[in-house]
């Protein structure tokens, strides 16, 4: 194009030549016409360059507006970068303080809670240094954590919270606090920061209501004053979080030391019974194995006594005088008295010695119980005492039938005794699942409550005026209990005074 | 588990990728007492990667055993007062440990909190000359900005670069993206020294820059440390090559209205600000891992240095599908180590033609095979 202009230019200069220095009046007009075509050009050019320049006008302005769109597209992403970056943080803060709300939960001691402080807790919360430590008074702390913190610069902030009483300052805070290089007036605190080597802080106490306190320092490598609020927000979460942790293992260290002082003292107490009940045990081996003894020796003279006064009372050795022969009389049934007293121990003995086992044979029910009957007929018939026996259907039982015996005889015995003349005794049985409840009541005097738990022991005999009137060892109960127990039954007896009493016998079924 | 993968009397070589959290020395001790006299080469991370994607407070171990591959470890110190020396001496110790074999490439972990970075390389490049690939990772400290690692054997070391020079007659595929493109208008850089941006089209560079994110974000780049907004839109530095931009954040800005960057900003240049999508990324990945791969027959391992940036910006689950994308790529059963950034070093431009630069933001894959 500048070629074509100063061609043109050229062809102008030439025709204006022409015009001046022109011949004739054709060779002057036809430079007016070229000269005046040259102008034209010219003047279109002049026109399209105009044009040509507000086109780039246009575009410089479109490309600035471009420019500013953009420097409005960048402010504003920034904000949401800002935005998004804030969210991720308390985001990954709270999934944190949630993991760690779970790890403290199974935190038993509060030493264990003070060494929770996991590198991801102090990452996660946008801090790249964590320290966490016990105070057991204003003016100490034990370390328990320390993050991207060396051993040594631990002990050296210790020492500075400790001496610049800044430690006891934290401690009595109601909430953490932000430190900051450039905002800090206290040189202590910028002497903190500085061995921290970070240009940010928040530092916290951790104030449980029981358990020993602690101090939280976490120290961070930004240094944005604009999300200082919602660090310390957080940081006081974290606080709570530790000293709520440690009530509860305070408070479980408390439980489980009073458990175990329990335990202790149970095992105490549980080994002198143990201890006592081993004497007792061997008390009454020693006892069992005196009354054998005595019991067997007693039973040769008693032979000789019983069997010289049978010969007395025949006159083998001449006559007796009626008052001689009553005596002797009473001598022999005294002597049967006292051999059944020593049988009856001796079975005692035996059987809780285990030297007795009890067979285990089917026996045939009705036949056991007329065998019994036949036994008793005499003293029923004596007192004129309505006897019944309901065997319910059943057929058989299960047991020693010669030891089973002795106990229904004795409870019958028992029931006659008491029952006045002209009284009712009745023997039930019933199946009661895998046993037979064997049961034998009376209308007789009754035994008074206070006498009921001790009416098995060995020779207890109730405090009742019937009974001073009445014979007894007081074995029978106590034999027949041993002989029930020795067969895995139970024995029982309700009654009431004057209204009679039902023992109760339960027995395998087979 | 590395060592078990691996045939007993082959050569290994393992690279290490250790979390800033542990006890450095013992964490090199740990993976020394396994493999003996294994060469180790390795750095601090902000994360790392594994083939199940990215973990944190964690030790990554990548062994490399080849029959056709040789190596020698080299280490150079004193990053922070005398980078091109640093530079300097791990390239030579590396490469006076190769001895006749050729060369195919230096694979380096350097200090992520170097600010001359692009001196180390000069340095490298002085030894090794400008055609050799140097590709490599800047060791990173979970963000926290105040101590990297470098391990080379038994050494632990900070403000330092540890290389490993790869020769014999296997082959190293470098593919470098980010994925990010440009959202303002361009803007020339009218003064800048080293990593310093002074002026934009001849204005204090801040205020330009505040033009756009606002004073707010420009009060709290006094300070240190990385948020999203800082890293969201950050620089694009066009390379002269069409839809090529270098990438660097704004670290920190100066009250002169000068801005510290993550890289060297070349005076004359033309910067525009960018930004990034998920969808953007994970391409950028894939074109990634295709460019690694396409140069090899058989893909053994690959290595996988990916910027802090991109993890923090976009969000530890996109890391997850960034490292499938380039599995699929790969190949599924294809070894996969690596790392989280402070900074990525490979050739600007077009794969292996350009000068190694440091990039920002980016995902770099070294594929090792024949």
């Amino acid at each position: 194009m500048p070629f074509k202009i100063t061609l043109m230019f050229f062809v102008g200069a030439l025709t204006a030549a022409l015009l001046m220095v022109g011949l004739d009046w054709s060779t002057r007009f036809l430079g007016l016409i070229v000269m005046l075509g040259t102008l034209g050009y010219l003047a279109l050019k002049m026109e399209q360059a105009h044009r040509q320049l507000a086109d780039v006008h246009r575009l410089r302005d479109a490309y600035d507006q471009l420019d500013r769109q953009a420097k409005l597209i960048i402010r504003t992403d920034l904000e949401l970068h800002r935005t998004q970056e804030e969210l991720d943080r308390r985001a990954a803060s709270l999934m944190s303080l949630h993991q760690l709300g779970r790890q403290l939960q199974v935190s038993l001691r509060p030493e264990e809670v003070y060494g929770k402080l996991h590198p991801s807790i102090v990452t996660n919360f946008g801090f790249s240094k964590g320290l966490l430590g016990m105070c057991t008074s204003l003016d100490t702390v034990e370390w328990h954590s320390h993050i991207g913190v060396s051993a040594d610069a631990a002990e050296e902030l210790k020492k500075h919270l400790i001496t610049s009483t800044l430690l006891k300052r934290v401690l009595t805070a109601p909430s953490p606090k932000t430190l900051r290089t450039h905002a800090a007036t206290d040189a202590s605190e910028r002497q903190l920061l500085s061995l921290l080597g970070v240009p940010m802080a928040v530092v916290a106490g951790v104030i449980p209501h029981a358990g020993p306190a602690g101090c939280l320092l976490l120290g961070g490598v930004t240094d944005d004053a604009t999300d200082s609020r919602g660090d310390e927000e957080l940081v006081a979460i974290l606080a709570n979080q530790l000293a709520t942790a440690v009530e509860n293992s305070a408070l479980y260290e408390g439980a489980w030391e009073a458990k175990q002082e329990l335990e202790r003292k149970v095992r105490e107490r549980t080994h002198e019974l143990a201890e006592a009940n081993s004497a007792l045990v061997r008390l009454n081996q020693a006892k069992s194995n005196f009354v054998s003894a005595v019991s067997h020796e007693l039973r040769t003279p008693l032979a000789a006594i019983k069997g010289y006064a049978s010969l007395l009372g025949t006159g083998q050795f001449g006559a007796l005088a009626k008052s001689q022969a009553e005596r002797v009389a009473k001598i022999e049934k005294h002597a049967d008295l006292l051999t059944q007293l020593i049988n009856n121990l001796l079975d005692i003995a035996r059987i809780e010695s285990g030297r007795v086992a009890m067979e285990h044979r089917p026996i045939a029910v009705e036949e056991f119980f007329a065998t019994i009957t036949d036994l008793v007929r005499p003293q029923l018939e004596a007192k004129r005492i309505r006897y019944a026996a309901d065997l319910d259907g059943i057929t058989q039982l299960v047991g020693d039938a010669q030891h089973l015996q002795r106990v229904f005889v004795n409870l019958l015995s028992n029931a006659i005794k008491y029952t006045p003349e002209g009284g009712h005794i009745r023997v039930g049985l019933r199946r009661d699942g895998a046993s037979v409840l064997a049961t034998v009541s009376d209308t007789g005097s009754g035994i008074p409550a206070e006498d009921l738990p001790k009416l098995f022991q060995e020779f207890y005999r109730a405090a009742d005026p019937i009974n001073q009137h009445i014979e007894g060892t007081g074995l029978g109960l106590a034999l027949a209990k041993r002989i029930v127990d020795a067969h895995q039954g139970h024995i029982t007896v309700q009654s009431e005074p004057g209204k009679g009493s039902t023992f109760s016998v339960t027995l395998p079924a087979g | 588990m590395a060592r078990a993968q691996l045939p007993p009397h082959s050569p290994q070589l393992a690279i290490v990728f250790g979390s800033s959290w542990f006890e450095q020395s013992l964490l090199l001790g740990g993976v020394r007492s396994i493999l003996g006299g294994t060469p180790v080469i390795g750095g601090s991370t902000a994360g790392e990667i594994t083939p199940e994607g990215p973990t944190k407070h964690s030790c990554v171990v990548l062994l490399i055993g080849s029959e056709k591959l040789v190596w020698s470890v080299g280490v150079g110190e004193g990053l922070d007062h005398a980078p091109r020396e640093a530079g300097h001496q791990a390239a030579y110790q590396a490469a006076q440990g190769l001895q006749g074999h050729q060369r195919i490439g230096f694979l380096t972990f350097g200090d992520g909190l170097a600010t001359r970075y692009g001196d180390v390389i000069r340095g490298m490049e002085e030894v090794l000359g400008t055609s050799s690939l140097i590709v490599g990772g800047l060791a990173g400290d979970d963000l926290h900005f105040s101590q990297t690692y470098q391990y080379a054997n038994d050494l632990v070391v900070s403000h330092a670069v540890v290389g490993v020079l790869f020769g014999g007659t296997g082959k190293l595929g470098v593919g470098i993206q980010h994925g990010f493109a440009p959202i303002s208008k361009s803007r020339q850089i009218t003064r800048a020294h080293a990593n310093v941006l002074h002026e934009l089209d001849g204005q204090p560079a801040a205020s330009v820059y505040e033009e756009y994110v606002g004073r707010e974000l420009i009060n709290q780049m006094h300070s240190g440390g990385m948020t999203r907004q800082r890293i969201a839109y950050p620089l694009g530095i066009q390379t002269g090559e069409t839809n090529q931009w270098l990438l660097r954040n704004v670290v920190s800005v100066h009250d002169d209205g000068s801005m510290d960057c993550s890289g060297d900003i070349p005076e004359g240049s033309w910067l525009q600000l960018m930004i990034v999508s998920r969808n953007l990324a994970l391409e950028a990945a894939r074109t990634a891992a295709l460019a690694a791969t396409q140069s090899l027959n058989r893909v053994a391992a690959v290595i996988l240095y990916d910027s802090v940036a991109r993890r923090k910006l976009l969000g530890e689950r996109y890391l997850a599908m960034e490292v499938a994308a380039i599995r699929e790529v790969v190949g599924p059963s294809v070894p996969l180590a690596g790392c989280s950034t402070y900074g990525e070093q490979a050739p600007v431009g077009v794969a292996s033609a350009g000068r190694t630069g440091v990039h920002t933001g980016s995902v770099l894959i070294v594929a090792v095979g024949t």
